[in-house]
């Protein structure tokens, strides 16, 4: 008797499988259609949760304000005190501040009119400035931050005063760069970029008004939702000078006379202070409260709003929880029922000599293109759906910013749990077919 | 394995079916088909004829079973054993190599086109694409409808391709469950006449299903029947129907 090749069925079920999907394209389409049909709302509502939080999270985390933490009434600290905090791991930024009283300058364009602006101490890594600074063309290495590193218009700073000889009203101080808030500007007759201004702050003494003129170069202006009142972002210098000048005395930055200012180190009222996240303020509040600094900050909203987003977040991990359990139960049983269609061929199959496990993988093979195709048909109709939302809500979004968005994480996710439920599902199904005996399977009809 | 020349041998068969109110039995002493061989299988609808024929096609577990070998490449093959071993992959290879079966009706696959039907448990087995599948629908008269799809063949024609690929991949034996139930008698004649003639020419041995008494008469084959007893027992009816051959 001649010798039989083994059989080699499971690579001959692959294509019997896809054959008999194509061939009965209307069940598969249905399938795909069913598939696609829950999966899509699924992967919307999952998309607009995600982008709305995101962004959510992005505008209280990337709001300098959220961040803030403002002393209330004047306080004494010193130079110590500010090492000292700069050094606590949640804080993002410390400057100090000087009284308010002697932070305000008159800003003055050439015929337009004057503005009276708070001066607000500024310095490097300033989160309200950060985002809002021009960039200096030269480069900087990949961890230094080139609004420091390189020189030029890219800070308030002061720099080594002009003194040119031959103006005959010569600038009483140096160069000074600044940078305004919209409102400043736009009050100022439109101050721009780049334009040179008259800074002027007065003092009186012993009756007598003595003001100062000095020239600042703005560099930038910020847009309107980085800073809503009348400011001017000046170095601290130029505020430590300030305070010295109004309180009479001399003041060589300013090229003020008066009494020479008694030695000591200077005490500061208050302070500018940023956290590094949302969740660092209810900490550093604390840390403050407990050194009697009495602060005020956005904490409380922070928390609010984050606690409607933990209860908006439940909502919808109950409404995806049920549609989601939905999706995966009418897929394990639409493919359970495309399997009890198949016991007949399924029973002919291992009738020929194909082995239980490849009557297994037929509709498992079968499963798994049904799930890639709605799948991806899903995913085609959310990137079309999300499309529209993020248009519509383009005008009340910023720039980077969506509505509804998925990450390539949560398609693999979204696609791996199909695949693995429709596989598992048809797997069971397909493996309770294979256990009876073939006969069985095919006297039923 | 032993080798017992016979190409099938049944001793000690037994296999039961339970319905509610009913039992059937069925039982087979002794049964021998030697290679090549062809048998009818008669009796009437209900006495057991598709259960033997599931049996001997290895597709249905007996009950229990003194001896069942089944001649294969290396000695006789001990089917009883495989059963009692739940070694369903080994039975599925022997079904694979050994085994044409023509089912009542068609059991083509309807996804395929009718070459792929004849040719799949060629496939199945790697064996080359010589011919084989054409010769046979030739001799079948299903020539032209290679590369039609099932769905669009008369019954009897479908039934010709059930032949044809029982018999496509070289078995040792074909079984054949009342393969003319469906058509009409003159259909029935020429598929019958071609599924003896086939298998003759491929030297397959032949089991052939049938309730038309007449039709198996004028074949002249030996001949398998049923011997059936009917009990009332306190649990309902018991059929008992034993196999053996007509002498």
């Amino acid at each position: 008797m001649n010798r039989k090749p083994v059989p080699r069925d499971l690579g001959r079920i692959v294509a019997l499988a896809l054959a008999d999907a194509r061939h009965e394209w209307r069940a598969t389409l249905c399938l795909v259609l069913a598939l696609a049909a829950v999966l899509a709302p699924l992967l919307v509502l999952f998309g607009l949760r995600f982008g709305v939080v995101q962004t959510l999270t992005e505008r209280l985390a990337g709001d300098p304000r959220n961040l803030e933490i403002v002393p209330i009434g004047a306080g004494r600290f010193d130079k110590a005190w500010f090492d000292a905090v700069k050094q606590w791991p949640e804080v993002a930024f410390v400057i100090p501040r000087t009284r308010a009283i002697a932070a305000s300058m008159d800003l003055l364009k050439p015929g337009g009119p004057i503005v009276n602006v708070e001066m607000i101490p500024t310095a490097p890594g300033d989160p309200v400035l950060k985002d809002h600074l021009p960039y200096p063309s030269c480069t900087a290495g990949p961890d230094e931050d080139p609004r420091i590193v390189c020189a030029g218009e890219v800070h308030p700073r002061m720099q080594a005063g002009r003194s040119d000889p031959t103006d005959l009203a010569p600038a009483r101080a140096r160069d000074i760069s600044v940078v305004l808030s919209a409102s400043a500007a736009r009050k100022a007759g439109g101050v721009a970029a780049r334009d040179v201004i008259a800074g002027v702050v007065g003092r009186s003494v012993d009756g007598r008004q003595d003001n100062v003129r000095i020239t600042v170069r703005v560099i930038a202006v910020l847009p309107e939702a980085a800073y809503i009142r009348d400011a001017v972002f000046v170095p601290l210098e130029l505020l430590d000078a300030t305070e010295s000048f109004r309180d009479g005395f001399a003041e060589p930055a300013l090229g003020a006379e008066g009494n020479t200012r008694p030695e000591g180190e200077r005490l500061y009222a208050g302070f500018r202070l940023y956290g590094r996240t949302i969740y660092d303020i209810p900490r550093l509040r604390d840390r403050l409260l407990a050194e009697k600094t009495e602060v005020s900050t956005r904490a409380a909203e922070v928390e609010q709003l984050m606690s409607l987003d933990r209860n908006l977040g439940l909502l919808f991990w109950l409404i995806a929880g049920i549609g989601t359990a939905g999706f995966l139960l009418s897929l394990g049983v639409s493919l359970w029922g495309a399997v009890e269609r198949k016991r007949r061929d399924l029973a002919i199959l291992r009738l020929l000599g194909f082995r239980s496990r490849a009557t297994v993988a037929f509709p498992v093979v079968q499963a798994a293109a049904v799930a890639v195709l709605g799948a991806a048909l899903a995913m085609g109709v959310f990137a079309i759906v999300a499309g529209v939302i993020n248009s519509h809500f383009a005008g009340s979004l910023g720039v980077g910013e969506t509505a509804c968005r998925l990450l390539p994480v949560h398609v693999a996710i979204a696609i791996g749990t199909t695949l693995i439920c429709a596989l598992a599902a048809s797997a069971l199904a397909g493996g309770r077919v294979a256990r009876i005996d073939p006969s069985e399977g095919l006297r039923e009809v | 394995m032993e080798d017992t020349g016979s190409l099938l041998s049944l001793r000690g068969i037994t296999k039961q079916r339970l319905a509610p109110g009913a039992r059937f039995e069925l039982h087979i002493d002794e049964l021998d088909i030697a290679a090549g061989e062809r048998v009818a299988l008669v009796g009437e609808s209900g006495s057991g004829k598709s259960t033997l024929l599931d049996l001997v096609a290895l597709a249905s577990r007996p009950d229990s079973a003194d001896t069942f070998t089944f001649q294969a490449d290396t000695g006789a093959a001990d089917v009883a054993g495989l059963w009692r071993d739940d070694a369903s992959d080994a039975l599925a290879v022997l079904r694979a190599q050994r085994v044409g079966y023509v089912p009542q009706t068609g059991g083509l696959f309807a996804f395929l086109s009718v070459f792929d039907n004849i040719d799949l448990p060629r496939r199945l087995l790697s064996l080359p694409n010589d011919g084989t599948v054409e010769r046979l629908a030739e001799r079948l008269g299903v020539a032209d409808q290679l590369r039609k799809k099932p769905a669009t063949l008369s019954v009897g024609q479908r039934q010709r391709v059930a032949i044809a690929r029982a018999l496509a991949h070289g078995p040792s034996i074909v079984l054949a469950d009342e393969p003319t139930a469906s058509v009409d008698p003159a259909t029935a004649d020429i598929v019958t006449d071609l599924l003896l003639e086939q298998t003759k020419e491929h030297g397959a041995a032949l089991l052939l299903a049938s309730h038309d008494w007449a039709r198996v008469e004028r074949l002249g084959l030996p001949r398998i029947a049923p011997d059936i007893a009917r009990e009332r027992t306190s649990e309902g009816v018991v059929v008992r129907s034993t196999f053996a051959r007509l002498s």
